[in-house]
């Protein structure tokens, strides 16, 4: 239940220190309370005095206060091979080699500990090792699970900034603040947007039953991830019904729903569509010298040049009676004209409230990108040129897509399904897209069309021989051969709205015309060039200024329609976008129906952890400035949870459990700390570093109680199997990817690269047979790439790694805190018989071969890099009497012998085995 | 070895809930029955450590009328007024166009122009029961069969509607049936994976694996896709070159080293587990490959299963197939007519009568087989067949042209045989339009609470924690079985 609290007594703090039973608050299994006290969590944090002792480290004295008062002895340290095998694999994820065992072996320093502690932290490989935990919970996968599974268009910008993020020891208040609101933060670089991704990794079903229903699924998954790995407490049972255990009303949970649900909703409409504009940012990125915006500039300049020359040239020869009749030129086969915006039954046009404005080229219409849109009859099905000038700065729909009918809608008729339709978009980073459908042909411009600037499309198709043809600028961009049926399927065409997905255009279109022929090259320049490009202009310089001069002008008219603009770099990453317009409103909804509304809520953060701080909210200028206030209060000295649950989950990174062993549920669901006191100390600690996680693991790694051996007395086990004190170090079985990134690194052929887009390597033949669409549910890889970390292997939700699955892969689809560790026959299956498995024997085998001259070197050297400890020489024995009796028994070449011997050696529980 | 008192594998029963980490790996969550303790009966070899198989057989907690669950999954929605919904007054109607309420991919709409059935009906069985002629062989098995005429579903959209006839949940995260089968009941055969899918040749359904995951659960309780070609389960045969005798000395070997490395650290038998559990996958490949062999079966009950006709041919052998996997213990076999997409699964949405002769086809004699032949075997009282698609489909066109029909969730049919059901009887009804349920109305849970009732587990009470709630198949606030048929 709540705590009581007086509003009148103006106490706002968090929790009520009188509450606090000291009994209940030493350091030990804290008893469940009686339910008339806060839970240990919600009260203040502060810094717990360090018990006397003689240990050096407050680490230990918190520790052997409670091993002294269970009458319970520490295990001896552990030796230093298996410490730095130890350190390796908590803080890298990858073995030691066997040169350095030796080396640190062999090392007396004092401080030889320390410093490879330090070597590690600051190692580039801790950033990839600590950002798959960080990713286990934050539900990382690239793709969207449902029927389609589509990607996530550059979500492997998210997983790099969080590995430079730990690399950098970023902040851990930074880092939290910059996933829940990089876009809002003052001067928000684009890393810092990039960062908001984390927004975005959740399950979005493209094609829900209840779209309304789906978006607010997938904004409960933002909220309850918040909640559950920034501040360990579940809400979302408080989605339908107050929390049965902790004080947490639904309309708690609606209040803290509310600061996420401004942000643009993953779809808009029906139909089976996305609408990755609200999620999905391209930008062009300029690299350096010949970056994009020289090559822009360029090409401004170019067509600058070649426009102020023919215009010079053609003035001398015009009059306006010979440009009227040019004009008129253009007319023949325009059987729509909407120059003029003329609605009504004369013209067709009908505007949905698209609104008109005029500039010195004449009218255009206005659409807002939410609903506005206009139609007008389709007057042609054989034969037609389109074209239209149009201006936009905002992003489209459709990234890492180039088809027309994923885009937002400029002169369209699309119509879903194998149908013969046809259409212009404009897609993702400014991408100017047309096709036809039966069979489904698209061509697509360059990017950055989105540049704020006027420009002309011109959309031919010739049904005879299928041709179809782009034109931007009066510039050829792509052309193809299409469909040569009549293309009648649509009724009418729509402007600035794709049918079907409901995708709006937002910028400006005008001069949309409509032509019943294919309008020749030089009659496209001409409708961005007027009658300057024209061969009546031309025949008249060559009557008045000679051969040479008529044919000047017309390479210049010629050069028009080959400078195109020039391909621009681009990135594409997911980031917060909110809505436009007026602000999200907020209910509850009844028993979590979202059509079902309650009471109107605001913003505000759960009472339980003190009500009457309302948020500061400070609208930005491009969002509401919501999910910035949140983040402030998540990372606000007065919030005791952030601290305690993070300095949990670093604990729980180094010694295989957290000191609550439930580290996404703090609140009465969960586990009591063994530890309480040591947690604070912990939180406490980190925050006075400025939350520097990298010092909270020094702190950690140097205490004596990491570095104790993982064996057990017998007399210990008995009294504390479960090793609640921490009178040991409890061994652990190497993650999934820690195996394969371990088999790897031992070969020698392991890619220590970082960053960029994600790898694929091979997955086998069986396993792409479970999905729908086999041919094209996985991607290839170099060889090089293949063997890159496992971090970096694309994650698909519907067609997962079977390698990585067999061995305890986080979930996908929800915040997982601890993997399961289980032992199964399918995984002895995958590494006695895999591919993969004796493909990496394999390679292993050679380069033991290449490294060691003598079978027994050779042996040798390959137990030392798979044990990471001195070989015993019964050990090389061992593997010398299989390799013997392979050979002669078995009949196997010594190459492939040595392949097996290998494959055992991969197998062995020391390998898969930490201490 | 003997467990610390008042300690649940190692661990705390509650940490062990949330976590089923560390200590013993996954082991059974037998708790999920009232019942304290854990099985351990299962050793691999006499001289090691047992085996604390997740999968071991775990008792029921009522007398179970079935052991095993095939699962005929009609991916794509099979039309059910085509099928088995008699629906005499929507001849008439064909071509007419009528105010009717739908709601398929096509959104939702008021009015439609009516399809009439395609093909005739007539009576089969003592019980009368009236059945397309697209099933003829079927027809004869009507008194085996139990009809549910009246299922909804929460959505008529193929991603989210596979989901929901497989894991009772519109949204992509939650188990399968057939994990929570394994989860309840284990395996009753360690040699053989206790949840088996066999996919379509065309590929798998859409949301791939989503279909047969193991959700939040853990990865070993996730359906095993079993092949017709190759090696039958992923990893389980050996490499060419590398023969049986060859295997057992590197297992040799290996359990030198790993023997000497667990001697020191005998505390934990999770070492011990993983050294058991290669002996368990060595066995495997014995007896894995042998359970598959249809070929070694009688030339006539390939026959009977139409093995020996093109047509019938594949869907054929999954059926014998499954026969012979639940005749050697696996709890759930779900096997997918239809894949990939469009008319490569039973989703009819432009030419009704190409699309369902060409399914029913290739389905109808193997699984009147599949019938007959666990009933001759003694083995139709213990397994129950389930059939059916992820929904039904509208009695009205989609398009302007053509008998193609969009999909309807509102009301469709499945049937249930064997595993104590009740044979012969039909249960609720649609409208005499066949457009929605209106009488006993059934959502899907009740669909899979009745399975889970037969095989001896409560639906209400069989649960797994997670996200703080006691997670059910059949959901929060749990569902009934229908009395009807059991």
């Amino acid at each position: 239940m709540a705590a009581p609290r007086s509003k009148k007594s103006g106490i706002t703090t968090l929790g009520i220190a009188t509450l606090v039973v000291a009994a209940a608050w030493q350091d030990a299994p804290t008893k469940p309370s009686d339910g008339e006290t806060t839970r240990w969590c919600y009260r203040p944090l502060t810094r717990p005095a360090v018990p006397e002792g003689s240990a050096r480290q407050p680490i230990d004295r918190f520790i052997d206060a409670r091993l002294a008062r269970d009458g319970l002895q520490p295990m001896p340290a552990a030796d230093r091979g298996e410490l730095l095998r130890r350190l390796h694999y908590d803080l890298v994820g990858l073995p030691p080699t066997p040169e350095e065992v030796a080396a640190f072996v062999a090392d007396e320093h004092p401080l030889a500990y320390e410093r490879k502690v330090d070597e590690l932290l600051a190692s580039p490989q801790y950033g990839v090792h600590q950002a798959r935990r960080w990713l286990d919970l934050v539900r990382w996968a690239e793709t969207d699970s449902y029927e389609r599974d589509r990607n996530k268009d550059g979500a492997w910008h998210y997983r790099d900034f969080v590995v430079d993020a730990m690399n950098e020891d970023m902040p851990f208040d930074r880092f939290v603040t910059l996933q829940l609101a990089g876009d809002e933060v003052r001067d928000a670089s684009r890393r810092d947007r990039i960062a908001t991704g984390f927004l975005h990794l959740g399950i979005r079903d493209d094609e829900p039953t209840d779209p309304e229903q789906a978006v607010y699924d997938d904004l409960d998954g933002m909220a309850d991830t918040t909640g559950r790995v920034f501040l360990g407490i579940s809400m979302g049972c408080a989605r339908c019904h107050d929390h049965k255990k902790d004080p947490l009303p639904s309309e708690d949970y609606y209040r803290f729903l509310a600061f996420f649900e401004n942000l643009a909703p993953y779809k808009v409409g029906g139909g089976n569509s996305i609408t990755p504009r609200n999620f999905v940012q391209t930008e062009t990125v300029d690299e350096g010298p010949d970056g994009n915006h020289a090559r822009i500039a360029n090409f401004e300049r170019e067509r600058a040049e070649l426009r102020e020359r023919i215009a010079r040239r053609a003035a001398r020869v015009t009059s306006s009676a010979t440009a009227l009749k040019m004009t008129s030129a253009l007319r023949e086969g325009l059987v729509s004209d909407h120059s003029r915006i003329e609605t009504g039954d004369e013209t067709g046009l009908t505007v949905h409230g698209a609104t008109v404005h005029e500039d010195t080229r004449g009218p255009y219409l206005h659409f807002d990108g939410l609903d506005d849109w206009a139609r007008i009859p389709r007057k042609v099905q054989d034969d037609f040129t389109i074209a239209f000038r149009f201006r936009t700065e905002h992003a489209a729909s459709g990234a890492g897509f180039h088809r027309w009918h994923h885009g937002d809608g400029l002169v369209d008729g699309e119509v879903p399904g194998i149908v013969q339709d046809f259409g212009t978009s404009i897609l993702a980073g400014g991408r100017i897209s047309a096709g036809c459908g039966d069979p489904e042909i698209s061509i697509v411009s360059q990017p950055g069309y989105d540049d704020g600037a006027w420009h002309e499309v011109a959309f031919t198709r010739e049904r005879a021989s299928g041709r179809i043809a782009l034109y931007l600028d009066g510039a050829l961009c792509a052309e193809a051969i299409a469909s040569k049926a009549a293309l009648t399927t649509p009724q009418e065409l729509r402007l600035g709205r794709l049918a079907g997905t409901n995708h709006f255009f937002d910028g400006d279109l005008g001069d949309v015309r409509i032509y019943d022929r294919v309008l020749t090259d030089r009659e496209i320049t001409m409708l961005t060039l007027g009658t300057d490009a024209s061969t009546e202009v031309e025949a008249l310089v060559e009557a008045s200024d000679g051969a040479e001069a008529a044919r000047a002008l017309r390479a210049d008219v010629q050069a028009w329609t080959r400078v195109t603009k020039p391909e621009v770099k681009t990135m594409t990453f997911l980031c917060a976008k909110e809505r436009r317009g007026e602000l999200a409103k907020s209910y509850v909804r009844i028993r979590g129906n979202v059509h079902s509304k309650g009471k109107q809520v605001e913003p505000g953060f759960p009472r339980m952890l003190g009500d009457s701080a309302m948020p500061e909210i400070v609208p930005a200028q491009r969002s509401s400035g919501r999910r910035l206030a949140l983040a402030k209060w998540i990372c606000s000295d007065d919030n005791p949870l952030t601290a305690r649950v993070i300095a949990n989950r670093i604990w729980q990174q180094h010694f295989g459990r957290g000191i609550v062993r439930t580290p996404n549920e703090f609140g009465k669901l969960g586990e009591l700390p063994t530890h309480p006191k040591l947690l604070d100390w912990l939180a406490t600690e980190l925050r006075t570093s400025g939350w520097s996680l990298k010092q909270l693991r020094r702190t950690i790694l140097l205490s004596d109680a990491y570095r104790r051996s993982s064996r057990a007395a017998s007399s210990q086990l008995a009294k504390d199997p479960q090793n609640d004190a921490f009178w040991r170090f409890d061994p652990r079985r190497l993650t999934a990817e820690e195996i394969r990134d371990s088999i790897l690194a031992i070969n020698g052929t392991i890619d220590l690269r970082l960053g960029g887009p994600s790898v694929y390597p091979t997955m086998p033949a069986e396993v792409l047979a479970t999905s729908s669409r086999p041919e094209a549910a996985w991607g290839t890889s170099s060889e090089r790439d293949a063997a890159r970390r496992s971090l970096y292997i694309f994650v698909k939700r519907s067609l997962l790694m079977p390698f990585l699955t067999a061995f305890d892969l986080a979930d996908t689809d929800a915040t997982c805190p601890v993997r399961f560790v289980t032992t199964q026959p399918t995984q002895a299956l995958t590494m006695l018989n895999s591919d993969f498995l004796h493909e990496e024997a394999g390679k292993f085998a050679r380069r033991l071969e290449q490294e060691a001259e003598t079978l027994e070197d050779r042996l040798r050297r390959g137990l030392s890099l798979v044990m990471q400890r001195p070989v015993k020489q019964r050990e090389v024995e061992r593997a010398r009497t299989l390799y013997t009796s392979l050979v002669h028994d078995h009949a196997l070449t010594d190459a492939l012998a040595l392949e097996r011997v290998c494959l055992v050696f991969l197998n062995l529980n020391e390998f898969i085995y930490l201490d | 070895m003997e467990q610390p008192r008042g300690s649940f594998c190692g661990r705390t029963r509650r940490e062990f809930l949330w976590q089923t980490a560390g200590g013993f790996g996954a082991l059974p969550l037998v708790d999920l029955l009232g019942r304290d303790g854990m099985s351990l009966g299962m050793r691999a070899t006499d001289d090691d450590a047992p085996f604390a198989n997740p999968l071991a057989p775990k008792e029921p907690r009522f007398p179970a009328k079935a052991k095993s669950v095939i699962f005929l999954f009609m991916y794509g929605g099979p039309s059910h007024v085509d099928t088995f919904d008699y629906k005499p007054a929507l001849y008439p109607l064909d071509g007419k166009t009528i105010d009717i309420k739908t709601k398929g991919r096509g959104g939702t709409k008021s009015q439609g122009r009516v399809v009439g059935p395609k093909w005739k009906f007539q009576q089969y069985g003592e019980c009368g029961k009236w059945v397309s002629d697209l099933f003829p062989h079927l027809g004869k098995q009507v008194d085996k069969m139990a009809f549910l005429h009246s299922l909804y579903a929460e959505s008529p959209l193929h991603g989210s509607a596979m989901l929901m006839m497989n894991s009772g949940r519109i949204l992509s995260g939650a188990p399968s049936l057939g994990s929570w089968v394994n989860y309840g009941l284990g395996s009753m055969n360690e040699n053989l994976p206790g949840y088996v899918v066999m996919l379509d040749e065309t590929g798998g359904p859409i949301s791939g694996a989503k279909n047969w995951s193991s959700g939040y659960m853990p990865a070993v309780y996730q359906g095993t896709v079993l092949r017709g070609k190759g090696s039958p389960i992923l990893d389980l045969a050996r490499p060419d070159g590398l023969s049986e005798a060859q295997q057992r000395r590197l297992l040799d070997a290996m359990k030198g080293f790993n023997q000497e490395h667990s001697a020191q650290r005998s505390d934990n038998s999770e070492l011990l587990a993983r050294i058991a559990s290669y002996e368990l996958a060595y066995k495997m490949q014995r007896h894995a490959p042998e359970a598959v062999d249809w070929q070694s079966e009688d030339p006539k009950t390939l026959e009977l299963y139409g093995v020996d006709v093109p047509e019938t041919h594949e869907f054929g052998r999954k059926c014998l197939l499954a026969r012979r996997l639940v005749e050697r213990g696996v709890r759930f076999v779900q096997i997918y007519s239809g894949g990939n997409h469009n008319d490569a699964n039973w989703d009819a949405h432009g030419d009704l009568e190409k699309n369902h002769n060409y399914h029913a086809g290739r389905t109808d004699k193997p699984i009147a087989a599949l019938l007959t032949d666990l009933e001759r075997r003694g083995l139709l009282d213990e397994t129950i067949v389930v059939w059916g698609g992820e929904f039904g489909r509208q009695p009205t066109a989609e398009y302007a042209e053509g008998t193609g029909r969009d999909h309807n969730s509102a009301g469709f049919t499945m049937w249930l045989a064997g595993g104590g059901i009740r044979g012969g009887t039909s249960v609720g009804a649609t409208d005499e339009l066949g457009n929605e349920a209106i009488e006993r109305r059934m959502h899907v849970k009740h669909l899979h609470a009745t399975i889970l009732y037969q095989l001896g587990l409560d639906p209400n009470d069989l649960t797994y924690f997670y996200a703080g709630l006691d997670q059910k198949l059949v959901g929060v606030q749990g569902a009934d079985v229908i009395p009807e048929i059991v």
